[in-house]
């Protein structure tokens, strides 16, 4: 049998177990049963696939496990919950980051020149190490007297006062200009030492490449102005924020969340990833330690507590939609779907899931990010030989997969109690996706993801059903895992080593 | 090898020693490119050809020594700063992305958008197989449709130099005559750096050679009078000329 029609055998195959199962699964719970399972099923195996898409996709082209993506997720979750019910908190950071940045962007405009410098040995060696220190204490001296606690506390009362009452009067704890203004500025000196100091002044060994410089300081040049504008708005901003319609707040936290999630992925591995592809054990007790910082500073911030998210307006107004067009003009908090009652946020988080899954596949077979990175998955170096930066290839799809991890987090905020341990389940069950699936493979994540979730949802079902213990939902994951790798250890979409 | 200041060179190595893991695998290697010719690297097995290959374009770089491209510094640089300086590298094991289609593996080579299209009359007419096939996925290319597409890959517009990797490695002599008119029609336009183990290949296109043994080279100068120098090569590359029916073949030739 030639290996085409091997494969098309296969493939009806198992389309038929598949429906072959779903027939059994319908007769035995009959169709309302079954279609509400069903639907939970697939909300299930999207906020799956939206952590495990992320992890595949770094996964496949870095080999890197990245096991701080449930803290990721959980992250991007906190940061979008803020900017939604209390952006103070946000908005009274910001102008020191931006500052920051506008420094140490710097890097690529001043090191072709300190390069060139004709320094005595001792000063070579000695400036770097000078420089690192010094950003360090001005970088801790911006923060001296800033009420950090007092920013991210406002939020938990900001929680109480939306549902009743007005939020309005409990933001206002900024510093005013007069004593604020020093900070942005250290943090921008800090930054710009550090630039100075990585750029390593008098090294001769040194390589910058002979470009056109021009471009290059437009980006510490527009994060400055971003900077001023951001430390002028600290306190009209939250204020205009939260004076919006719910709707397009909850818009703007799910697009603050994956900025967020794109720059903290390429920052973590810019510093800490990077210096490490040598050794790839270390990068996962790296991630692994990453994790723990993350929640610990998370839990210094709002308390091991769980909050529950407001949902947005248009998924929450009492009552029930007969069909979407009857949602979309009256945004109720459930809707008819053919005979059931379903949340309408359940489905908009399945949307997300889809809607990710449309985005990695159009990304990686229409751009040319997505060629450059299935050639890498394949062969960096040669990638690399053809001109291609691969490095900062490797900086994108990390930033990438973080920025998904993140959406996913704020995606399930309202609907998921927020707390420092929400990514770790799903973080556990993307794994075990990205494993099913075959390691590095997109569609094998999404199909493993909607496996997975359907076992679990018709699991629960049946255990409630024939009073048996629930662990049959939470093992079935673990059998399909076992199962499919004993068949195929190569996972549903690997590819054979 | 006194032509290290010779501004007639396209590439020169001075000298470059280089180390993967801890293994010192090129101890001092020297060579020079002229411009707009056949350069051949010739060596045993294991003699360190393709890493100077390798070393050159920065992907193993040299830890001392000096690489100059085009009256420019280049050692210690980023393997892609130096490929985007101007050079096309066709790895052995014609290294092509078996995912990418044969188009999609010419794309990736592009440095400026559209540079495939204003290229591919000319590399259409090199490798008139690849205009069939340019759809397919790389994984479904026989081996020297593969050859064929990583050295169409190489060619973009403003390549100056072509670091080329045992173009014949593993091709049936058909393929190996069809690849060797390729490569001489290439040198038209281009400066070739090759790697060739095949000595019959080697001599009948390049015009210079340079003979690198144990991470050393040895020995450079002209392909003519190599070809008579039997002591030399029965020297130095005694293994990879596999009869003496060959050499007395050559000799005649």
């Amino acid at each position: 049998m030639n290996p085409k029609t091997k494969k098309i055998l296969i493939i009806v195959a198992i389309i038929l177990v598949v429906l072959g199962v779903f027939v059994l699964l319908y007769q035995s719970a009959g169709k309302e049963a079954f279609i509400r399972t069903a639907l939970s099923g697939l909300t299930l195996g999207s906020l799956f696939f939206l952590v495990a898409g992320g992890l595949t996709l770094i996964f496949g082209l870095m080999d890197v496990l990245n096991f701080a993506h449930g803290s990721m997720f959980m992250l991007g979750a906190y940061i979008g919950w803020q900017l939604y019910t209390n952006p103070t908190f946000i908005f009274g950071l910001l102008p020191q980051i931006l500052a920051f940045a506008a420094g140490v962007t710097l890097t690529s405009t001043i090191k072709p020149y300190l390069i060139k410098w004709n320094l005595p040995e001792k000063w070579v060696k000695a400036l770097p190490k000078m420089g690192y220190f010094v950003a360090l204490v001005m970088a801790v001296l911006s923060f001296v007297g800033l009420d950090i606690m007092g920013l991210a506390d406002t939020a938990m009362v900001a929680v109480t006062t939306t549902t009743v009452g007005n939020p309005l009067a409990e933001i206002s704890v900024q510093e005013p200009l007069a004593q604020y203004w020093f900070r942005p500025v250290l943090m921008l000196l800090s930054g710009a030492l550090i630039a100075f100091a990585s750029s390593k002044p008098g090294n001769k060994t040194e390589f910058a490449p002979n470009e056109n410089l021009f471009p290059k300081i437009l980006v510490p040049i527009g994060l400055f102005v971003l900077a001023i504008g951001a430390t002028l708005i600290r306190e009209s901003a939250p204020v205009a924020i939260l004076l919006m319609d719910g709707n397009w707040r909850f818009a703007i936290a799910l697009l603050v969340s994956i900025l967020f999630g794109f720059v903290f992925g390429a920052v973590v591995e810019i510093t800490l990833i990077r210096p490490l592809y040598v050794r790839p054990t270390f990068i996962i007790i790296l991630t692994l330690g990453l994790s723990y910082v993350i929640r610990e500073l998370v839990q210094l911030l709002w308390d091991p507590l769980a909050y529950q998210m407001v949902r947005p307006p248009q998924f929450a107004q009492l009552g029930k939609a007969v069909n979407i067009l009857d949602w979309l003009q009256n945004g109720k908090a459930t809707i008819d779907i053919a005979g059931v009652t379903f949340p309408t946020y359940r489905l908009f988080v399945i949307v997300l899931g889809i809607l990710m899954f449309i985005f990695i596949t159009v990304l990686m077979t229409r751009t040319r990010l997505g060629m450059i990175i299935r050639a890498g998955v394949q062969d960096p170096q040669m990638v690399e030989a053809l001109g291609i930066n691969v490095k900062s290839v490797f900086t994108i799809v990390f930033a990438l997969g973080v920025a998904m991890a993140a959406l996913g987090g704020i995606g399930s905020g309202p609907f998921l109690p927020i707390q420092p341990l929400m990514g770790d389940q799903y973080q556990t069950q993307g794994l075990i996706t990205v494993v099913i699936g075959g390691m590095g493979s997109y569609v094998g994540a999404f199909l493993g993801a909607m496996i997975l979730g359907m076992a679990r949802a018709f699991g629960d079902y049946f255990a409630l059903k024939y009073s048996l213990s629930t662990a049959i939902a939470e093992a079935s994951t673990v059998i399909i895992m076992v199962i499919v790798l004993l068949a195929r250890p190569q996972g549903l979409f690997g590819k054979k080593e | 090898m006194n032509e290290t200041n010779n501004t007639s060179d396209l590439l020169v190595v001075d000298e470059i020693q280089t180390f993967i893991g801890q293994f010192h695998i090129l101890e001092g290697v020297s060579l020079s490119v002229p411009r707009g010719s056949i350069t051949v690297v010739l060596g045993r097995n294991g003699a360190g050809k393709t890493t100077t290959l390798k070393s050159v374009l920065g992907l193993t770089p040299p830890r001392m020594g000096k690489i100059i491209f085009d009256g420019m510094e280049i050692q210690g640089k980023r393997a892609y700063n130096i490929a985007n300086l101007g050079i096309g590298y066709v790895p052995e094991h014609r290294a092509i992305f078996r995912s990418l289609s044969v188009l999609e593996n010419l794309k990736l080579a592009e440095r400026k958008k559209g540079d495939f299209h204003r290229h591919s009359e000319f590399i259409f007419d090199l490798f008139p197989d690849l205009q069939r096939l340019y759809k397919l996925p790389g994984n479904h290319l026989s081996g020297g449709q593969q050859q064929m597409l990583a050295v169409a890959r190489a060619l973009v517009p403003d390549n100056k130099l072509l670091l080329i990797d045992e173009p014949s490695e593993g091709l049936a002599p058909i393929l190996i005559q069809q690849m060797m008119e390729a490569i001489r029609t290439l040198s038209e336009t281009t400066t070739i750096l090759l790697v060739e183990q095949n000595f019959i290949m080697a001599s009948q296109l390049a015009e210079r050679y340079i003979i690198i043994d144990d991470g050393k080279s040895v020995e450079a100068g002209k392909m003519s009078e190599l070809v008579n120098d039997t002591e030399l090569i029965h020297h130095y590359l005694g293994a990879s000329i596999k009869t003496r029916k060959e050499l007395e073949a050559l000799h005649e030739s």
